[in-house]
């Protein structure tokens, strides 16, 4: 006499072998080959990201002028306009103020 | 037959596996919801979203562990919830009798249904989509968004929010109908078993052609 609660249960044979290969097979697809592409697709961005970033060190290292503050242009706005940096002009020209727009947005 | 005969209808592993599915899966529902309409301030939606990722993590090992534990169980899933025939188009054009039987109090003729109805099966269906996209679009959103091109970090949260959604409507008409379905209630949150004469009003395919006595079996 059985002891278990229950008197009947699902054929565990259910499911042939062809169709569980099939169904299996077809889950892991599913998730593996997007998986693989969304992948794909990262690194071929960052591959991108990573020339870029190289051609402008690059740029940087052969620059006759790499600093700002060395720019003739800048140079020459301070002298006949802005004054000195972070003089009176140039901080009301150049800078701004922090304002508390969360309230307004909620 | 005996008046007290049972059939275990779902195993311990499958109730575990919706034990964990329901640990994560409502507060994962409700905290999209809330990050969707956002109606409270900085700091709790902050932790909506924190409550968000771990139920979402839960989810996913959830998922990761029963596909990898019981492959045999999901396969069989799988298959039932793919397989339509004209039996469901039938069911369908009397959305299995259920708005007549709540709203006119009549019981009119279903086809006769296998473990699922058809209705289930639409769900398992979507439900197997659906999560394999929010567990795949969450996690990539979660673990590398800096690294996905911007185009596809927007598609995925575009998904997330459109899959999400739709589950979360239709887990609610799951739930309502789970509970009207009290055997099975009782069967998926407790003991597994349902009674063999309930079996076989509902489900005749299934206690004809799947069912099998354990005595025979052994």
């Amino acid at each position: 006499m059985s002891t278990e609660p229950y008197q009947y249960i699902e054929d565990p044979l259910n499911v042939s072998r062809r169709e569980f290969l099939t169904i299996s097979g077809a889950l892991i697809a599913l998730t593996a080959l997007p998986a693989a592409v969304v992948r794909r697709m990262a690194v071929k961005r960052n591959d991108y990201i990573r020339a870029r970033a190289t051609g402008l060190y690059q740029d940087d290292t052969n620059a006759k002028i790499r600093v700002s503050h060395a720019n003739q242009g800048v140079m020459r706005l301070y002298q006949d306009f802005l004054g000195a940096p972070l003089g009176a002009v140039s901080e009301e020209l150049l800078h701004t103020r922090y304002i508390d727009r969360n309230r307004a947005l909620a | 037959m005996s008046e007290h005969a049972s059939i275990l209808k779902h195993p311990l592993r499958i109730r575990m596996f919706h034990y964990f599915l329901v640990l994560s899966f409502i507060p994962l529902a409700a905290t999209g919801v809330a990050l969707f309409l956002k109606p409270f301030d900085e700091h709790d939606m902050n932790l909506l979203m924190r409550v968000h990722v771990a139920a979402g993590a839960i989810l996913t090992l959830d998922a990761v562990a029963f596909f990898v534990l019981a492959l045999d169980r999901v396969v069989l899933f799988t298959k039932r919830a793919f397989t339509f025939g004209m039996n469901d188009v039938k069911w369908f054009a009397v959305l299995g009798g259920y708005p007549q039987k709540f709203l006119l109090r009549k019981k009119v003729p279903v086809p006769p249904m296998g473990k699922y109805n058809s209705g289930q099966k639409l769900f398992g269906a979507c439900i197997l989509v659906g999560g394999i996209l929010l567990i795949g679009t969450g996690l990539s959103l979660w673990l590398f968004p800096h690294v996905l091109p911007h185009v596809l970090a927007r598609t995925f949260g575009d998904i997330h929010l459109i899959v999400g959604l739709f589950l979360t409507l239709f887990l609610l008409v799951h739930i309502f109908l789970g509970i009207y379905m009290f055997d099975d209630f009782k069967a998926m949150f407790l003991h597994g078993r349902i009674p063999y004469d309930e079996a076989a009003e509902v489900a005749p395919l299934w206690v004809q052609g799947e069912i099998v006595s354990i005595t025979e079996r052994t």
